[in-house]
């Protein structure tokens, strides 16, 4: 299949990005919970990196607006962090996803070290409580977790 | 490279650039932050955002209740038979338990010369079941499946079977959130019931612990002792059980306790919780959200020195004399069984 801008691939796209949302927020022991990865996150960078036309900053910014309103926080704040996040993917899309996978997994922690540091910073000037440093663990388990986001994503459009 | 479709060569990719979306994104972001912080209409659109959300979270937390009703199924005639032996138990000593407390609380009114018995603190229960749970370290909350249109109102109180459970942070149409006692930033107005001594418990995001901060060490704290609601800060009223003392640390370098409380309610297990309209004739019931939207903080003022009837005596003599009918109940002197905490030690100004 290929990916353009075709209303088909902007299906796939909101519909893998819907069972992400699901998946990451499903209720998980409590030290599960903790090392739990953003799904929702991964999915659009994957899609902002590989197919940039489908899903676009839209995508991002409806992620990010979902996860604030059942997440909690600060309304906006997840939309502007993966907004950011989003931008920054399609902007580089041309450079990272031509580098194995092992490097788009280095570029993947780095943007969500960035995104969580957003988070953060939102937090504390909002006046909410900024966590402790168990906040960031899920960021290397996001990172290595992309190969497998790859490898599934890649399967449903790439015709292989 | 198995993506290079047509629709992704790197002209037609170029051309929708995506700094200037980017750039309404932030901003639109950044709006909402700002009016969120607000309690303009960023609340209105919290409300409607809530009723759009709440579909999703009932899909998020289908798989734990429908994993939860097929035990339920699957349950055997004897461990049901048990239970309901069990149950029958509970209700006989429950109802002995009240017959005894009636009369207490007639004694009670009586000691304190009161005419008449204030009515019951509860005036209105809502029996609502937990469709969504959030019980990470940063976020205690709960889903609860009645909102607006059933009479729930922010910062109402919850509770379960065993104790407090929290309050509601945000009231949608259909749904609301409540905000567990265990959340990060929660905090309850409590007292130790046998030393009527008060604090503030807050959460720690620990689905069985709370934490007593800011105690000095000559507190009168003891492992094993009940911690229940002082009923002050205007949100939960006074005397419902909040949990029980299981660590008591006194560190003789910085001078201060560190207690440790382990809840009455089971808010891992709970499904269903209690939410509570009060009575605000009962002197124990927290102010009316009336009240306390109009307030720009909730008000810790003691009514001793806000006289509720002009006719009042000075308020030393009233700390001494018994209770004259038209005094307010101090706080904390619930109509609980035995929930009688001492005066104010020391006289107010």
């Amino acid at each position: 299949m290929i990916l353009g801008g075709t209303r088909d691939s902007r299906l796939l796209v909101y519909i893998t990005a819907l069972i992400a949302l699901v998946l990451s927020l499903l209720p998980v022991p409590q030290l599960l919970s903790i090392l739990w990865p953003n799904l929702l996150v991964l999915v659009v960078l994957y899609w902002s990196t590989m197919a940039p036309l489908a899903g676009g900053m839209l995508l991002g910014f409806l992620a990010g607006l979902t996860l604030d309103v059942l997440g909690g926080g600060q309304l906006g704040q997840h939309a502007f962090a993966l907004s950011l996040l989003t931008y920054l993917a399609l902007k580089l899309h041309l450079l990272t996803r031509s580098k194995p996978l092992f490097e788009q997994s280095m570029f993947v922690f780095i943007a969500l070290l960035l995104y969580e540091a957003t988070l953060w910073a939102i937090d504390g000037f909002g006046g909410h409580g900024t966590g402790n440093w168990m906040r960031w663990l899920h960021v290397p388990v996001d990172a290595l977790l992309w190969p497998v986001v790859v490898g599934v994503l890649g399967r449903l459009h790439s015709p292989r | 490279m198995a993506f290079a479709g047509g629709g992704l060569n790197s002209p037609s990719a170029r051309e929708n650039a995506p700094g200037g979306r980017f750039f309404f994104c932030a901003l639109l972001s950044l709006l909402l932050m700002y009016f969120d912080q607000r309690d303009g209409w960023g609340q209105h659109l919290r409300y409607a955002l809530q009723a759009v959300a709440y579909p999703i979270q009932v899909a998020v937390g289908s798989p734990g209740r429908l994993a939860g009703a097929a035990a339920e199924m699957f349950r055997t005639r004897a461990s049901l038979r048990t239970e309901n032996d069990a149950l029958q138990k509970q209700v006989r000593d429950l109802t002995l338990r009240t017959q005894t407390f009636q009369a207490l609380q007639q004694e009670n009114a009586h000691l304190r010369g009161l005419a008449a018995m204030p009515p019951p603190l509860v005036s209105k229960s809502l029996l609502v079941d937990v469709v969504d749970a959030d019980l990470g370290p940063y976020r205690q909350r709960l889903v609860i499946n009645h909102g607006d249109r059933a009479g729930l109102y922010r910062s109402q109180a919850v509770v379960d079977a065993g104790g407090l459970a929290g309050q509601l942070v945000r009231v949608g149409p259909w749904s609301a959130e409540v905000m567990l006692i265990t959340d990060p930033e929660a905090a309850v107005p409590v007292q130790v019931l046998r030393s009527g001594e008060r604090t503030i418990a807050v959460g720690t995001g620990k689905t069985r612990e709370l934490e007593l901060p800011d105690l000095p060490v000559t507190t009168d704290v003891k492992v094993g002792d009940l911690i229940v609601t002082s009923g002050l800060g205007g949100v939960f009223p006074a005397g419902i059980p909040v949990g029980e003392v299981i660590d008591n640390k006194r560190d003789p370098d910085t001078l201060t306790a560190h207690v440790r409380i382990r809840l009455s309610a089971q808010l891992d297990r709970s499904r269903q919780l209690l939410a509570l309209w009060f009575n605000a004739a009962n002197p124990a019931a927290p102010m009316s959200h009336a009240m306390l939207d109009t307030l720009p903080a909730p008000s810790i003022a003691d009514p001793v020195t806000q006289p509720p009837a002009p006719a009042k005596p000075a308020a030393a003599a009233a700390a001494t004399k018994p209770a004259p009918p038209a005094r307010k109940i101090l706080p904390g002197v619930g109509p609980h069984g035995g929930v009688l905490a001492p005066a104010p030690k020391e006289p107010p100004q």
